[in-house]
């Protein structure tokens, strides 16, 4: 029986050997959440989403992602009417968050509103009964092929250069603490990478590589390549317990995210790592005086709350604190409830098909940077730098964008090395 | 692909003529899921008619004039037309009766101009309050509509539906907070409503006064396609305190108490009854733990600047411990004050008959009602919704609330609500017949007492809608040559409220 | 710094509070499992419980914001219950479960 990967809350998922519709199996399984989101029909989830912000077209409501389902329990849709729906999220959490099933009840009941689930399972359904998107399509084929996100667009990217990113720092393989490196951040944007490892280093923090480091799968599950999700995760858990790793370090919020929820279901109890989040680790280690910022940083910034990290995590603290401890900074700050409707639109596979509206979302978030007159926009998330950055250059008055381990990097004294961005194809001719 | 079949006069021809008009195939969504997913609003909803409810095609329209053109167009081919804004309305008023065209202005979300000096802020129909809001921060002024559906309800919906404010025995209602607005009428003109000749005048006597009468029509008298609104200062401290009481009419009393006061800053006064303190206890953290001799609530707002609040409070506290009141203390008053919209309508509240927790829909009835009747309201509602409870097995009584309603007059009447929950996965037509008579005979209670069947939902549900031209009386022939003169057609938003029987053979 | 680890997840176990209600983290009420047998219940991680917990006082306090400067309180306890003792035996205090205190 082919392992088709787990889904839903209580584990089960699609067994393709089962008689009955996959829609009709889908729309049992999702029936209750369903439910939960239209008996009250409310709505506060739409105004901090950032796909309605810019499109305001009901169907990218997380209402409709819900009603949707119903709709499809009494046969007025079935899945090809609302596939394009469903491609217009980034998976951000806002929703899910702010509605009062979650905020007010969710903890109370042990029942709250998960749209993130809702979509994610909804594009699942979509690859299974062939309404795949070819954007989506294409990637997952290449990320089958070649283990990592395709995020050098035409331009390969090959295991053998994996660590390139880490060229001159001594990094071993393998040991008890691992640290795993993002995607877009080995590849394309590698000052992150050495900026985070070189903290590490300069605290003396040991840590190692993996020998082989596939993506973390998580983009994958997004899309709703369930099957493709797993077994890269399963080949990451395999290749931690080949070198007897104990703990994984992710500086990435969306590795981070696939290692804390979505690793657990495929495995369940047998999964006994520590997973340590990147940003708390720092702070921790700059306030034990670990990391030493000595080097002022002349520049007057505003952070942005990187979606998987203070929405679908609570973690807005640390990067303030750390922000705040850098000599020489000042930061103009928008708390982090506000930024509950703040996005760069990067997630969840939107730039791939819906580019625009990722364009847009970015966009709108830089005008919002710089009604602050800051001269600096501090991410704290590899993913939303991309989108942030070429909206920052768009802008009428360019706006800078930087990670937040980079300013650390530079004012711990390290010289970071690496690359923001990797050289376009067609600028190489 | 499903298709669903079209319910009026749209066809592939009409489709084709708007897409003309609007010139953008993104703006016009003929295809199921645009329709499916513009159907119904958060009232509890038969789900097993879905189809007869769904729209033909929406329109996101981006200027008044397309707006004008669709609606010329609807006037020619005699196609309803059906308004929709945040569709977050409680009574139905924005969910197609027989399909046609439904333009929904949520594209139409901008701010035109802040006119810090005249006091005034230009919107668009299509923008939410909070967001707004969060925009006139800066400015020290914010705009105080502040109804359950702050986060989510559109400027546009608001005034179609007279909207009510938590803050209005302050700073008013909707319709007092909209200065001037843009509309297309029924026949496609595009015409400019207030007070009088310029956008930002609040009070003149010229000619005919119309903004009262293009607010709450429910779309039934045209779009509105932009709105000048009021530029209030933003308060320099926000009060709320809450009081318990081992009975009903000690609660009772002293709501009159303080909407009698005097006191300018008093935003507003809500009683909780003991059916909703019943309900609060179940699963809101403020009331719990809260000892049985806690049966009734009132709770208390005020905003304003510190030099009026600060000894006005003094009294509040005074006011409200005077029949027997105990405080909640500062951390239930000011954190219940602040969840003050997120407290209605989640599904888990609702219990069958063993108490096991059942998502259900929320129906929220607001009756308008005098100071006078409430308590005898309170008893006769809560026996009708009991009788169907027992009947029917699928509602829940969570309570009534009732709030003060007059604008800028504490002392005026209330907004009265009993909030029913409906087990809404169980809806079938049987059941679905008796919640419509069970609503039917709730508002007749309000029309006894000498009520309205609505404060601010609009009579635009089932069980309702009949009873408009009994509320109106007299009034309704004006009602009928003013809604006639204006909709030759029976264009805009046809089937609320009882408006056909104005259409009628003979009629 | 939170160090995830799957077996830190499970919430402890519940303890009576009305008849209706448990509790299994400080001042954080639930309903009585038994009451959502119809509807069953979801697998909620203690991260995602707290993170609500914390998501809920943070947004009251924004919505006290949103409309004024400052929020005046009349500067007195309940009277209607006694000062917030949390229940006897109870488990080691979460030390971001609690309520916010009142400044």
């Amino acid at each position: 029986m082919p392992d088709d990967g787990r889904l839903g809350l209580d584990g089960n998922g699609y067994d393709p050997n089962r008689d009955g519709d996959l829609q009709e199996q889908f729309v049992e399984q999702w029936r209750t959440n369903a439910y939960g989101c239209f008996s009250s029909g409310h709505k506060f989830c739409r105004e901090v989403c950032p796909v309605m912000q810019v499109t305001r077209n009901e169907n990218h409501t997380p209402t409709a992602f819900h009603a949707s389902i119903v709709a499809m329990e009494k046969g007025l849709v079935d899945v090809a009417d609302v596939a394009d729906d469903f491609v217009h999220c980034t998976q951000c959490g806002a929703c899910e968050l702010r509605c009062p099933n979650t905020l007010f009840t969710g903890d109370f009941y042990r029942h709250r509103t998960r749209t993130v689930d809702v979509v994610k399972a909804m594009r699942a359904l979509m690859v299974a009964t062939g309404n795949e998107r070819e954007g989506w399509k294409l990637w997952n084929e290449r990320l089958a092929e070649y283990h990592n996100e395709p995020v050098l667009g035409e331009v390969p990217v090959l295991q053998e250069h994996v660590r390139d990113w880490a060229e001159g720092l001594d990094i071993p393989i393998g040991g008890e603490t691992i640290l795993f490196v993002d995607c877009e951040a080995a590849y394309y944007r590698t000052s992150y990478t050495r900026a985070f490892a070189q903290l590490l280093q300069k605290a003396g923090v040991e840590f190692g590589l993996m020998r082989e480091q596939w993506c973390c799968g998580g983009p994958a599950a997004e899309m709703g390549y369930v099957d493709l999700a797993r077994r890269h995760a399963e080949h990451n858990v395999a290749d931690w317990r080949a070198v007897g790793a104990k703990r994984i370090i992710a500086p990435d919020p969306h590795d981070y995210i696939a290692f804390t929820e979505d690793y657990p279901r495929y495995f369940g109890d047998a999964y006994d790592f520590e997973i340590v989040l990147g940003v708390e680790l720092i702070d921790e280690l700059v306030k034990e005086g670990r990391i030493q910022l000595t080097k002022p940083i002349e520049r007057v910034v505003t952070y942005h709350d990187p979606c998987r990290l203070n929405k679908r995590k609570g973690v807005h603290k640390p990067p303030r604190d750390l922000l705040r401890a850098i000599p020489g900074l000042e930061l103009r700050d928008v708390d982090h409830v506000t930024q509950w409707s703040y996005c760069s639109g990067g997630g969840a596979g939107l730039p791939i098909e819906k580019p625009e509206i990722t364009a847009e979302i970015s966009n709108r978030r830089v005008a919002r940077a710089q009604s602050l007159e800051v001269d600096t926009l501090v991410s704290a998330c590899p993913w939303s730098e991309r989108p942030l950055t070429e909206a920052g250059e768009r802008a009428d008055e360019p706006l800078e964008v930087v990670d937040l381990f980079e300013l650390l990097a530079e004012s711990a004294g390290i010289e970071v090395g690496g690359q923001t961005r990797a050289p376009q194809p067609e600028a190489q001719a | 692909m499903t298709t669903i079949a079209f319910k009026s006069g749209v066809d592939d021809a009409v489709i084709d003529e708007l897409r003309a008009i609007i010139g953008d195939d993104d703006r016009v969504l003929p295809n199921t899921s645009s329709r499916v997913n513009r159907t119904r609003v958060p009232a509890p909803f038969p789900v097993h008619r879905w189809a007869d409810y769904m729209p033909d095609v929406a329109i996101l329209p981006k200027t008044a004039e397309e707006v004008s053109e669709v609606v010329k167009l609807a006037n020619r081919l005699r196609i309803p037309v059906v308004p929709r804004a945040g569709g977050t309305g409680l009574s139905d008023g924005a969910v197609a009766r027989r399909g046609g065209i439904q333009i929904d202005c949520k594209l139409m979300n901008q701010i035109h101009e802040i006119d810090l000096v005249d006091r005034t802020v230009t919107v668009g129909p299509g923008i939410n309050m909070l967001k707004l809001n969060e925009e006139l921060r800066k400015h020290g002024v914010f705009y105080p509509d502040d109804p359950a559906s702050y986060p989510c309800s559109l400027v546009g919906g608001r005034i179609g539906t007279g909207g009510w404010s938590l803050l209005g025995a302050r700073f008013g209602h909707t319709r007092d907070l909209v200065v001037s607005m843009q509309v297309v009428l029924p026949t496609g003109e595009i015409v400019e409503i207030g007070e009088g000749g310029g956008r930002k005048l609040r009070k003149s006597s010229t000619a005919l006064n119309l903004k009262q009468l293009f607010t709450g029509h429910q779309g039934t008298l045209g779009i509105t396609t932009e709105a000048t609104l009021e530029l209030v200062p933003r308060p320099e401290v926000e009060f709320a305190a809450f009081f318990a009481y081992e009975d009903y009419m000690s609660a009772y009393r002293t709501l009159g108490d303080l909407t009698k006061s005097g006191l300018a800053t008093l935003a507003g006064v809500v009683l909780f009854d003991e059916w909703k303190i019943a309900y609060l206890r179940r699963d809101d953290e403020a009331y719990i733990p809260q000892p049985d001799n806690v049966r009734a609530v009132i709770a208390v707002a005020m905003y304003g600047t510190r030099a009026e609040v600060e000894p006005a409070s003094k009294i509040v506290m005074k006011l409200g411990r005077h029949n027997g009141g105990r405080y909640l203390g500062d951390e239930i008053s000011a954190g219940d004050w602040a969840s003050r919209h997120d407290r209605y309508a989640t599904p888990l509240h609702g219990r069958d008959k063993n108490g096991q927790a059942v998502m259900m829909s929320w129906h929220c009835e607001d009756a308008a009602l005098n100071y006078s009747v409430l308590p005898k309201v309170r008893e006769e509602w809560h026996a009708i919704v009991e009788r169907y409870r027992e009947q029917y097995g699928i509602f829940d009584d969570w309570g009534m609330f009732a709030y003060t309603s007059g604008p800028h007059k504490p002392w005026a009447d209330y907004l009265v609500e009993i909030d029913i929950g409906i087990w809404e996965s169980r809806l079938n037509e049987e059941n679905w017949q008796g919640w419509v008579n069970c609503k039917r005979e709730i508002a007749e209670v309000s029309l006894k007492y000498g009520g309205s069947i609505t404060a601010c939902h609009g009579a635009t549900r089932e069980g309702d809608a009949h009873l408009v031209p009994q509320e109106m009386g007299s009034a309704w022939e004006v009602v009928r040559r003013i809604k006639t003169a204006l909709d030759p057609n029976n264009i805009m938003n046809p089937g609320q409220q009882s408006f056909d029987e104005f259409y009628e053979e003979g009629a | 710094m939170a160090i995830f680890r799957l077996g830190d997840q499970a919430p402890p176990p519940a303890r009576r509070v009305t008849d209706t209600v448990v509790m299994r983290f400080d001042h954080v009420y639930e309903v009585d499992p038994a009451l959502m047998e119809l509807t069953g219940q979801q697998e909620l991680p203690a991260w995602d419980t707290l993170r609500i917990v914390d998501s809920r006082w943070d947004h009251l306090d924004w919505m006290h914001a949103h409309f004024a400067d400052d929020v005046l309180l009349a500067g007195e306890e309940s009277e209607t219950l006694p000062a917030d003792k949390p229940p006897a035996d109870e488990m080691p205090s979460e030390e971001r479960a609690g309520p916010r205190p009142v400044e």
